[in-house]
């Protein structure tokens, strides 16, 4: 029989010290690596738009303009983005935005004014986010089945109310909303609410113990029940806050367009989601961040600006959304992997 | 020729509301002046009197938009004006399999005629054959099938004459000014209508060297969208002459657009009809003076087809024995000389 | 003996992930025939290593010669083709498919190159089990329905799926009971008469002393002795090592006296259908009680039914007199209990966070003011509960993932620690925790229970349940068979009692 191939060469104690600090150093580049390569991109975009187009693009109303189309769908993001981190998805935010939207433009809803309409709207999102949260929750329901029902009712409800009509708005105050003459200091209302959701997001996830608990359930449920958390509870609360984010970005829609219908919020489901995935959270949950969804939004309103002010077709819009979607997760798997 | 008489006072009614209605049938399917009198009085001409009871089968697409809405309402108040109609109609679908079960089902009640608004023209023409061979005829209602041998009439709107009327009204009101520029928010890009649309008003534009189309986008008929690309055609344009839209129902979303980005310096042509484009040109208070027809009231004329069919009686006002197999509607510019006119016809 | 060259020869592997040298310089080699043991703490490269013969990692720098002609092993594919099959710790099996679908997986018989014959296969998988000892396995159940001891058998009929002459085994028996561990020593033996080579990764000594031909020991990712005798090499060399300290596997001593006082835990003729008969039990403040027996007889669910994550059908726990709400871990948890559960992965550690987020997890609200976390707080008390444990790192902000399995351990038992448990429920305390860690975790417990602490233990290594419990309960089949103080007891006698099931003295 052989002898030892390979005598210690290192037999005196160390301690083995060396491996652990640059682990978690990794960690925390990476989660920077992630956001620097979406400003990355969303950089190039803004130099590919200021190169073609220096005058249309370069200008303070095309800022107001990207950040206002961005409002609604943003608003969406970052409920969406929870939803996803704690391991689940919710296909019915486009519906519950349409449905929201239409319920709170019906002639009987806008004799209340300006509270009724943003009362409705966010009751009405409250409400399906509620259905939502019970079903999974409480019903056992999968995620996916229970909001693509919610999706395919919320859409034929409002279908119900509009009968196909579009409800122009007529409430003063809601409209003024959108002019340029209630810009705070050159900011449009919807990106100050759009602004604030973010901050407020953000604060929520990192910061409180209702964010932890979505990280926690979205990170591993059964330890997190096992940990003592209401796991059911906490999912009920997570499809409320996307029901409300809904309610809120319907609310936008109502000033930005100045009417409700049923078609309102189409695909918002699948935008929503892959800004939130672009943006690095993960799809099976645990992980995500409110910038980087946040982030994911404005890279996907910015690139259809540029098209647009290049007068790009929207075939060739849908093929570099898919090719950007692509790329991003691509590259960020790229840096996840190397760094 | 059988005839019942006059009995019910909801008869009396409806004959009347339908006299003033004709007006407008008349303007939708025929081109030839109505003082023109047939040559021969005995052809069997398709009238407001109670003839022999026909039950006509109503398969249209679920009414997601305004205009598939008043195609409902139009098609549904036709047929309640005459008492010999029994209107059996559908839960509207956009699905394709779901609307060929329901077609089935109304051939298989052996209604006499059919009215068919595919939710997708080529996809449902199997079904359009199938009501055919079994002795059931189809008018066609604007999305139209693969084959003429699957429906007997059909009556839809002109996509290309859309284009091309409101390229005319445009170029006529800018044919003074030098350099004049235009640009269009077209409807959903995957639809052939879209692209009828845009080259109709291509083509009639090229009459008018001092127009240029500058720009295009696409929206989807829905005001959120078309809000969305005329905020971002306004950006990229900075002074414009003129706007054609496709479709009014975007155009809520188009004029939201315009009114926030405060711009008032062009003339906006819209298209379908919209009671709030109607009402807008009437008041005359902003951009939008005109929009070019693409009229629900094709669906009551397909009613009015369907009943002459079901009866054996040809058009009222024209020569033929039967019905025509192809019928156009005009797509009439509505400015605000003649909104008047069209304004009971304005969808919501 | 004529020198022949070494069936497998792996020199001068170096291996390094971001932040981490995982293997610096391994050395080894496999003869033909020979059980070759793979000694190491977590974390000293023994997975790595694994891995790169299995052709799931490419080495930085190094060569493997194979049979005496260097090679590349390029994917697990290219390994699988030259004869190396590795039986992954968890394994890799897919759980909808059936046993034979999933020993055949990626080499199915077909006709035409594409129709997949079924009957081929079920009956080849059949010849498999029978030759390894579980022919009552059908070949045509799904293998999520098997339990995770026939899982490895299926597993191992895999590899034998192939013409193989290395078979790698990571820590084969952490899931086996002694009988199904005696089979797995047959079939090794087996394949050894053939001429088969197995490389045997495994924590427990007296394991690489029946069956291992061969040692070598890894720390911090170098071969620090290659090639030792595997039957006289005295353990405390092997343990040094390992560890490079010399380290006694030893336990904690007890108290003096026995725990008096009121017991905090009492379960009353809790039973679950198919699970396990009614049981009582108490525990008292600074009391370890253990529960014996082999896998299968209920302890793990007896452990997760007095926690609240299952429901009972009879019978009731009290902590100080009052009743639980039965089948809630909440309930439990604001009582005071507290569980490190047997599958911490996946069952008690969120791995994408620190380790303050992980120990932080149950006492939230502590720092937390209207749902606003005070992360300050947070952090000092973490690293309070981290020092008092001797976590290493002691860094709180590492991710949970970079520990070792020991160090993971502690990170649960500091969650409850820092909640302020009064009970503690340890199930398979020491499970994938390497030798030198163990003693250490050992003595964690006792002091916690020192401190006052309740805490019942389960685990399926007898002699840790003799060492560390102060009173034991034998279970057989859902049975309580005996309980005796547990100096009163041996593993011999606890092996009887298990086997035989004699009567209850």
């Amino acid at each position: 029989m052989t002898q030892p191939v390979s005598p210690p060469r290192d037999s005196t104690d160390k301690v083995p010290s060396a491996a652990e600090p640059p682990a978690w150093r990794a960690v925390l580049f990476r989660a920077d690596v992630r956001t620097m390569s979406l400003l990355g991109v969303l950089a190039v975009l803004i130099l590919i738009g200021g190169i073609t187009k220096p005058d249309q693009f370069l200008d303070t109303r095309n800022l107001q303009l990207v950040l206002t189309q961005a409002s609604v769908i943003g608003v969406v993001t970052v409920g969406m983005t929870f939803v996803i981190i704690s391991g689940g998805i919710d296909l019915s935010v486009g519906a519950i935005v349409a449905l929201a939207s239409v319920w709170a433009t019906t002639v009987a809803t806008q004799e209340y004014g300006f509270g009724g309409i943003l009362f409705t709207a966010v009751l009405v999102g409250l409400g399906c986010g509620l259905v939502n949260g019970v079903l999974i929750a409480y019903g056992g329901m999968v995620p996916f089945i229970a909001t693509l029902a919610m999706l395919a009712s919320a859409r034929g409800l409002a279908l119900q109310i509009t009968d196909g009509r579009t409800q122009i708005v007529t409430v003063d105050g809601v409209l003024d909303l959108g002019e340029r003459d209630s810009y705070v200091l050159g900011i449009p209302p919807l990106v100050l609410v759009f602004a604030a959701v973010t901050v407020i997001g953000w604060l929520v996830l990192n910061r409180t113990t209702f964010g932890r608990r979505s990280v926690a359930v979205g990170g591993n449920a059964e330890a997190a029940r096992l940990a003592g958390i209401d796991v059911r509870r906490q999912r009920l609360y997570l499809y409320l806050l996307s029901g409300l984010c809904c309610g809120i970005a319907a609310f936008l829609l109502i000033v930005l367009a100045g009417s409700g219908q049923n078609t309102n919020g189409n695909l918002y489901e699948l935008d929503a989601i892959a800004a939130a995935i672009i943006g690095g959270t993960l799809l099976t949950g645990g992980r995500g961040t409110i910038v980087g969804s946040v982030l994911g939004v404005l890279i996907f309103t910015t690139i259809t600006n540029i098209f647009a002010l290049n007068n790009l077709q929207s075939d060739v819009q849908q093929i570099a959304k898919g090719a950007i979607i692509v790329a991003a997760v691509l590259v960020q798997r790229r840096t996840a992997s190397t760094t | 020729m059988p005839e019942t008489p006059f009995t019910s006072r909801r008869g009396l009614l409806f004959g009347a509301a339908a006299v003033s209605a004709g007006v407008l049938v008349t303007g939708c399917t025929s081109n030839e002046s109505s003082d023109d009198k047939p040559a021969a009085d005995n052809q069997p001409a398709a009238d407001d009197k109670p003839g022999k009871p026909v039950t006509i089968g109503f398969a249209g697409p679920q009414a997601d938009h305004g205009w598939l809405n008043a195609i409902n309402d139009n098609a549904k108040k036709r047929a309640e004006k005459y008492s010999d109609v029994t209107l059996e109609i559908t839960e509207g679908s956009n699905d394709t399999a779901q609307q060929i079960g329901q077609i089935e089902t109304l051939i298989n009640k052996k209604v006499d005629v059919l009215v068919i608004l595919p939710a997708d023209g080529k996809a449902l023409t199997q079904v359009g054959l199938k009501a055919m061979r079994a002795g059931i005829p189809v008018v066609n209602l604007d999305r139209i099938f693969n084959t003429p041998q699957a429906y007997r009439c059909w009556v839809g709107g002109d996509n290309y004459g859309m284009g091309l009327n409101a390229g005319h009204y445009i170029g006529e009101k800018l044919k003074d000014k030098p350099d004049a520029k235009v640009i269009e928010l077209a409807g959903l890009d995957n639809l052939e209508l879209t692209k009828q649309r845009t080259q109709g008003f291509d083509d009639a534009l090229k009459n008018y060297p001092n127009i240029k189309k500058v720009a295009r986008q696409a929206a989807e008929f829905t005001v959120e969208s078309g809000q969305a690309k005329m905020a971002q055609l306004l950006q990229a344009q900075s002074q414009i002459d003129a706007l054609w839209n496709h479709d009014d129902d975007q155009g809520v979303g188009a004029l939201r657009a315009i009114e926030q980005a405060g711009r008032d310096e062009f003339l906006m042509v819209g298209g379908a009809g919209a009671l709030s484009a109607f009402q807008a040109i009437k008041a005359d208070s902003g951009v939008l003076k005109a929009t070019v027809l693409y009229p629900p009231t094709m669906a009551a004329s397909a009613i009015d087809l369907a009943r002459a069919l079901g009866q054996g009686k040809g058009v009222g006002g024209l020569a033929e024995f039967e019905i025509p197999s192809s019928v156009t509607c005009y797509s009439a510019v509505v400015d605000k000389d003649n909104v008047d006119q069209y304004m009971s016809t304005g969808f919501k | 003996m004529a020198p022949q060259p070494p069936l497998l020869s792996m020199s001068g592997i170096t291996k390094s992930f971001p932040g981490v040298r995982a293997l610096d310089g391994v050395d080894l080699d496999v003869q033909a025939g020979e059980v070759h043991c793979l000694l190491g703490q977590n974390g000293a490269g023994k997975s790595t290593l694994i891995k790169v013969l299995a052709g799931a990692h490419q080495p930085d720098s190094g060569t493997i010669r194979w049979r005496g002609d260097d090679v590349t092993l390029r994917s697990p594919i290219a390994a699988m083709r030259l004869g190396i099959a590795t039986i992954y710790q968890e394994l890799d099996l897919v759980e909808h498919l059936s046993v034979a679908e999933n020993v055949h997986l990626g080499h199915e018989p077909t006709t035409a190159g594409f129709v997949v014959r079924g009957r081929a296969a079920k009956a080849s998988t059949a010849r498999l089990l029978q030759r390894l000892g579980h022919p009552e396995i059908d070949p045509a159940r799904l293998v999520g329905d098997l339990s995770a001891a026939h899982q490895q058998i299926v597993s191992m009929a895999r590899a034998l799926s192939h013409e193989v002459r290395l078979i790698v085994m990571d820590e084969p028996s952490a899931a086996l009971d002694p009988d199904e561990v005696d089979n797995l020593f047959r079939i090794v033996g087996d394949l050894t008469a053939d001429g088969v080579a197995v490389v045997y990764i495994s924590h427990r000594l007296e394991e690489i002393r029946r069956i291992g031909d061969r040692v070598t020991v890894l720390k911090d990712g170098r071969a620090v002795a290659g090639g030792l005798p595997a039957k006289s090499t005295p353990t405390k060399e092997v343990v040094a090592l390992m560890t490079g300290r010399n380290v006694e596997y030893v336990f904690p001593p007890r108290p003096a006296s026995a725990p008096q006082g009121d017991p905090v835990l009492v379960v009353e003729g809790l039973s679950r259908k198919g699970e396990f008969a009614p049981i009582d039990l108490q525990v008292r403040p600074g009391e370890i009680v253990g529960l014996a027996g082999l896998v299968g007889s209920g302890r793990s669910e007896i452990l997760e039914t007095v926690y609240g994550a299952r429901k009972p059908d009879t019978g009731r726990v009290l902590v100080d007199g009052k009743p639980l709400r039965p089948g809630s871990v909440r309930a439990a948890v604001r009582a005071g209990l507290g569980l490190a559960p047997e599958e911490r992965k996946a069952q008690a550690l969120l791995m994408l966070e620190s380790v303050t987020r992980n120990v932080s997890v149950s006492s939230m609200s502590r720092f937390a003011r209207l749902g606003w976390i005070d992360r300050g707080a947070e952090l000092g008390a973490a690293r309070a509960a981290v020092r008092e444990l001797s976590l290493r790192p002691d860094n709180p902000d590492v991710p949970v993932r970079t520990l070792s399995g020991g160090n993971q351990q502690k990170a649960v038992l500091a969650r409850w620690l820092l909640r302020g448990c009064r009970v503690l429920l340890l199930d398979e305390p020491t499970r994938g925790v390497d030798v030198g860690a163990r003693a250490e975790l050992y003595a964690v417990v006792r002091r916690l229970a020192d401190e006052g602490l309740a805490v019942l233990l389960v685990s399926s290594e007898v002699p840790e349940v003799l060492g560390l419990a102060d009173r034991v309960l034998v279970l057989r089949e859902g049975d309580v068979v005996h309980t005796a103080p547990a100096r009163e007891l041996d593993e011999h006698r606890v092996l009887d009692l298990v086997m035989e099931g004699s009567p209850a003295s």
